[in-house]
């Protein structure tokens, strides 16, 4: 309950109060968001799995949406930085069904 | 105490949780074996700990058992339904978490959403625009180049036509009033020659015209019928002037185009045309008036040029 309340919150707050990132974090951003989603896939289906552990969740979190915003930093350094960004979000995509799947099983053994 | 320790490690979540409680009331001793435990634990890797939250715990290993023996999706359900009644710190970070992730999604979508394409373009492929515009300018501004330099060419040589154009048609009215083909007028004069014994011949005439031509006259007319002009012949018929094959009646009149005071000058000169004409041999007498305005309307017909042939012109010599 309180973690909806909390997504409900941000996407209020991020609507009224149109907040902004800096200009040289924009292109990171997205990324960001699709490692964030795949490190929230992969905490419920561990919630559900009973393995659900609040440091693990934070630490992967903070560690996904950091490395997937470095290694696109470093694509875009070494100068393959959209062939990267794509590879990351194939990687994560793929994680995220995964873990979607897990949680289908889980909540209904289908 | 490493019995604690080891009955700690197989013990489940809900002993552990006993445990801690009374680990507390203990004091330092029994915290150094509990904070040893951690690091036990974290030195063995354990990915996912088994110290859930003390609110959850019990649900969640009781959940736990019976998902591993493939009970039904009712545990988890259950576990979802508890934990929405019993929400612990798991609960607020993922809010927090979930949180950022809300804001971060919005802004992106905004982002998206306002921004035109170029804003979020890689820096790439806004090189390889900026490639592509300047490219396309250059070929504009060599296009640009071109059409100008071509109107310039256009320019110059309607310029060019016009110039000839407006030369040639000066030409033309110089040559037509020398030849005789378009009328004049202009500052003359007007000499009549009363002639009583009609002893005038076409020599005297003739004379009296080379005279006026000396004089620097432009257009010349006799009797205002005949116009004088390059191919004029003059010549008698019995006892008649004729000039161009026309009788010329006496007395007769010449209207002379040209500066008026040198042709008066010219004419009356010490032995010139008035002095033998009103000479004894003639007897006539001779009248000029000078004229701000002289009109000459008669015009010569020009007839085509049956042999002659323009030829290429000589190069000019240096």
């Amino acid at each position: 309950m309180i973690p909806l309340l909390g997504l409900l919150a941000g996407i209020v707050l991020g609507i009224v109060l149109e907040p902004s990132i800096p200009q040289v974090l924009q292109p990171y951003l997205p990324i960001a968001i699709v490692a964030a989603m795949d490190a929230l896939f992969g905490a419920f289906r561990a919630y559900l799995e009973g393995t659900f552990t609040d440091r693990v969740f934070v630490v992967s979190f903070i560690s996904n949406v950091l490395i997937a915003a470095a290694i696109v930093y470093v694509g875009d350094q070494i100068g393959v930085g959209s062939q990267l960004a794509t590879a990351v979000v194939v990687v994560l995509g793929i994680r995220i069904f995964t873990n979607a799947a897990a949680i289908r099983r889980a909540l209904f053994h289908a | 105490m490493p019995d604690e320790a080891r009955v700690d490690d197989q013990t489940p979540a809900p002993s552990v949780r006993r445990r801690r409680r009374r680990s507390r009331s203990h004091g330092a001793a029994s915290r150094r074996v509990s904070s040893l435990r951690r690091s036990q634990r974290r030195l063995a890797g354990e990915e996912h700990p088994t110290a859930v939250e003390p609110d959850d715990a019990p649900i969640a290993a009781q959940a736990t058992k019976r998902t591993k023996d493939s009970g039904a999706a009712r545990g988890t359900r259950d576990r979802l339904l508890a934990s929405l009644l019993h929400p612990g710190r798991g609960q607020i970070l993922a809010a927090i978490i979930l949180f950022i992730v809300g804001a971060g999604g919005v802004m992106q979508v905004r982002i998206n959403a306002t921004d035109d394409t170029y804003a979020s373009a890689r820096r790439e492929d806004l090189i390889q625009l900026l490639d592509g515009l300047s490219s396309e300018s250059r070929r504009l501004e060599g296009e640009v180049t071109q059409l100008e330099q071509t109107r310039r060419n256009l320019q110059s040589g309607a310029d060019t036509q016009r110039v000839a154009r407006s030369e040639a048609e000066r030409h033309l009215t110089e040559l037509s009033i020398l030849a005789g083909t378009a009328p004049a007028e202009g500052r003359g004069i007007r000499m009549r020659i009363a002639d009583p014994n009609a002893a005038v011949d076409a020599g005297v005439l003739l004379d009296a015209v080379e005279e006026m031509r000396d004089a620097g006259a432009e257009v010349i007319e006799v009797n205002n019928t005949i116009r004088v002009v390059g191919s004029t012949w003059f010549g008698s018929d019995g006892g008649g002037l004729v000039i161009d094959g026309k009788p010329v009646s006496r007395p007769i009149t010449l209207e002379v185009i040209g500066e008026p005071h040198s042709l008066e000058e010219a004419a009356r000169f010490r032995g010139g045309i008035v002095s033998e004409i009103t000479g004894p041999k003639i007897g006539g007498q001779v009248q000029i008036e000078q004229e701000e305005r002289v009109v000459i309307e008669s015009l010569h017909a020009s007839r085509e040029n049956q042999y002659a042939r323009p030829a290429p012109p000589v190069p000019t010599p240096r």
